[in-house]
């Protein structure tokens, strides 16, 4: 039994919290590319760029500043320091519902994040200073999961990461491989970053080798069943934790959350693979874009929004 | 490392006597119950006193024990001001501070269920009868409804100051929505960790009971029901008690609700969950009377639920503290509550009021007038420390400002004489230097009353002031209460 209200603040506690660590690793993989003066540099920082929504913002100039603008600025909407501090005002009206360790992982980062030396120490070392907010993070998830009881609101939670993830990452394919006009991305350089961007450049290694190929990207951050950023392996887990929430009856009709998230599963876990070509992948991202968007509404139908007249007691 | 405080001496006429020292005694020595401590902090040193103070506070940083500043650009957050060194209250001083506080909310429960029913206290002209029925804080709509065990004041935070002789007196009693109690229990955890080692040998009481116990209190309220669902109302994330709402409801492991959680349907309440709608028995709400309910109270509140009090008064909810309880402690009926006492119980007050006038009556008006220079004139409807003329330390301007106030609405005023609290050391810029306290215990009555034995010790941390409230630059410290053989040796 849990509060419809604090079912959506945890679940958007998920969602903030999983942007926040994608943005870092943006920004830090985008600042490792303006030290370099190369073609492929540009392109990297045009694919970061592009992701984090500034596409047609492209300027190498102030690229630092839209690094810095992108982890401190509050009046952004998409920056770090909002992602977080509205992840934090969440974890905030639902502090009952979270354990201690949890909550104080979180209000640390904040802390540090809006405190007076937070753009001190972005200047002094910005590498450092977004990998340790991943690092944080990274504390966050594993309080979470080691103190919290892994019951509904576990659940709302982890659909919240789950499903800000593979947006994120649909949405940073789509940006590569999304636009069937362009050139593909071949530089090896290039391709190194976006695995980076992905945090699957290691585990992407030990499966194929440093033989770094568009093809096997794609099918790497679509398909794989163990990476944990792949999109199959996202929806698989956005299913898994909507089959383990309780819900309304209405949870597996037609347009429950259940059943699109389960034909969405089984659309990634089914697919030919092995024939795969680059210029397929398009309409499958935008459709895995797409699903995620109803998901997210039917969540919200089914568990917090619903109407009244339905669930009154006879 | 050295702590003084003015030494007692012969008063002269006018003279406002020298306060009671927690600490020291009239002579200037150690009173025995503080010796430990005084002796550990000796041997700390200031450094290692200052270290803890920071290591203190950021535990509460931490725990997110904050209210927001905002101001320019940016919010930020500051932590509620506390105090590392205990406050220590010998275990016979608190035999009688319990025993006091008990028969007080004995006394008031029973005044309200009067007064909401028969009005027989009214009748027989012990307390004004307009007095009380024309009270701001008095609800007709709680006429003649049945509340479980007469228990109208489920949670109470009395002020209680020691007088100059050393003795308690009740300032207050705050019947309404008492807040602080987070305070106690988070100050206790921190002192746990700056004084382990005496804590352990000083034989403090524990509170940490304190959340169960008010969970049972509760459940008792619900007495029609074997175990029914409890919930915390809070107005939300942006109320600078907010803190402490989510606190209790976590400790108490029941879920802290919003006035939009909740929906009112055949006279029944219910929140609403991710698998619809599930009944609620029990309300322990931290929002105001005026706004639990828009259809009964404030038609402009967003924070209630509509229809609620009257699913209250089909029986099918109980709502905690009851609405119309802060008629008991108003600032007015206050002055009558050793008569209370009597009238119900046949007993004297064990803990002493301090002495009240009424401006409404005319012969305590004149008298209130003609002394406003020594006096302090508060507002009958407002609290926290607001609307209040300290007359010694006001200027002629501001008395006559105040006199006139009083004279066109003398109903609206009472007056009291300026009133000494106790001094206890705090550690103020890493110097421990004496400060004005007083002491707010918590009393839970369901079934029946129980008194938690520690309590809230709230700072006013300017020097010289007597305003402790936190709205106004005061800060809390913990109170350690001590137990019965400790103190025979």
């Amino acid at each position: 039994m849990m509060l419809a209200r604090v079912a959506d603040s945890l679940y958007w506690i998920g969602r903030y919290v999983e942007r926040a660590e994608h943005m870092c690793r943006l920004s830090d993989v985008m600042l490792s590319a303006t030290v370099d003066r190369s073609e492929a540099a540009t392109q990297v920082t045009r694919i970061a760029l592009a992701a984090v929504g500034h596409a047609d913002q492209y300027d190498p100039g102030p690229l630092y500043d839209a690094a810095r603008a992108l982890a401190l600025d509050r009046e952004d909407a998409g920056s770090i320091t909002t992602s977080l501090s509205l992840a934090r005002e969440n974890a905030r009206q639902v502090r009952d519902q979270i354990t201690t360790e949890t909550w104080e992982r979180l209000n640390l980062i904040y802390l540090r994040l809006t405190g007076p030396s937070a753009g001190e120490a972005f200047e002094a070392a910005s590498s450092t200073f977004l990998t340790d907010i991943i690092a944080d993070l990274h504390l966050f998830k594993g309080a979470a999961d080691a103190t919290m009881s892994h019951g509904e609101g576990w659940g709302f939670l982890q659909l919240g990461v789950y499903l800000e993830r593979a947006q994120l990452i649909a949405r940073l394919l789509k940006t590569c491989f999304g636009d069937t006009e362009q050139a593909t991305i071949t530089d090896h350089y290039a391709l190194t970053s976006l695995l980076r961007m992905s945090c699957g450049l290691e585990p992407y290694l030990r499966r194929f080798t440093a033989d770094m190929q568009p093809r096997l990207i794609l099918e790497f951050l679509m398909f794989d069943a163990e990476f944990p950023r792949s999109l199959r392996f996202s929806t698989a887990r956005i299913a898994e934790h909507l089959a383990g929430l309780s819900g309304g009856s209405d949870r597996t009709s037609p347009s429950g959350p259940e059943r699109l998230a389960g034909r969405l599963q089984a659309r990634l876990q089914y697919a030919d693979v092995e024939t795969l070509q680059i210029h397929d992948a398009s309409p499958m991202i935008a459709t895995v874009i797409e699903e995620c968007a109803g998901i997210h509404a039917a969540i919200y139908d089914t568990f917090v929004a619903y109407s009244l007249e339905m669930r009154l007691p006879a | 490392m050295e702590y003084r405080v003015a030494i007692g001496r012969g008063l002269q006429a006018g003279e406002i006597a020298t306060p009671y020292d927690e600490m020291l005694d009239a002579i200037g020595a150690v009173r025995p119950h503080y010796l430990a401590l005084n002796q550990r902090v000796a041997a700390l040193g200031d450094e290692e006193l200052a270290q803890r103070q920071r290591t203190l506070e950021r535990f509460f940083l931490l725990q997110g024990i904050t209210f927001t500043v905002y101001g320019g650009e940016s919010s930020t957050e500051r932590i509620i001001p506390t105090d590392l060194l205990p406050r220590i209250i010998p275990a016979a001083e608190w035999a009688t501070i319990e025993a006091g506080l008990t028969q007080r909310l004995r006394a008031l429960n029973l005044f309200l269920a009067d007064i909401y029913g028969d009005q027989k206290i009214l009748m027989d002209g012990v307390v004004p009868r307009e007095l009380v029925l024309s009270a701001p804080s008095y609800r007709r709509e709680m006429c003649n409804l049945y509340v479980p065990h007469q228990a109208y004041a489920n949670v109470c935070g009395s002020d209680l100051i020691r007088q100059p002789d050393g003795a308690f007196a009740v300032l207050e009693d705050n019947l309404r929505v008492p807040s602080g109690v987070s305070y106690m229990l988070a100050n206790r955890e921190a002192s746990k960790r700056t004084f382990p080692g005496t804590f352990r040998l000083a034989g403090v009481l524990g509170i940490d009971r304190y959340p169960d116990l008010l969970l049972s209190t509760l459940k008792d309220m619900a007495d029609w029901k074997a175990n029914p669902q409890v919930v915390v109302l809070t107005p939300g994330v942006y109320n600078s008690a907010y803190y402490e709402h989510a606190y209790l409801a976590r400790l108490m492991g029941v879920p802290l609700v919003e006035g939009r959680d909740l929906v009112v349907h055949d006279n029944m309440a219910f929140m609403r969950t991710t698998t619809g709608l599930r009944r609620i028995d029990v309300i322990y709400r931290r929002v105001d009377d005026d706004f639990i309910d828009p259809l009964t109270f404030r038609r402009d509140s967003g924070l209630g639920v509509a229809g609620l009090f009257n699913a209250y008064r089909a029986g099918n909810v109980v709502i905690c503290n009851a609405p119309g309880t802060g008629v008991a402690d108003d600032k007015a009926v206050y002055a009558y509550v050793p008569e209370i006492i009597r009238y119900y119980l046949g007993e004297d007050a064990i803990l002493p009021n301090i002495e009240t006038y009424l401006c409404r009556e005319p012969n305590q008006l004149s008298h209130v007038l003609a002394n406003l220079d020594k006096l302090v004139v508060k507002a009958v409807g407002a609290s926290g420390g607001y609307g209040m003329l300290i007359g010694p330390h006001a200027s002629t301007k501001e008395r006559a400002t105040f006199a006139e106030a009083i004279t066109a609405d003398p109903d609206n005023y009472i007056a009291q004489p300026t009133i000494q609290l106790s001094t206890a050391p705090c550690l103020i810029d890493g110097a421990i230097d004496a400060r004005h306290v007083d002491l707010r215990p918590f009393i839970l009555s369901g079934e029946k009353i129980t008194v938690t034995p520690g309590a809230l010790t709230r700072v006013a941390l300017r020097k010289g002031s007597l305003v402790v409230n936190s709205s106004q630059g005061g800060g809390s410290k913990d109170t350690w209460v001590l137990g019965p053989e400790e103190s025979a040796s």
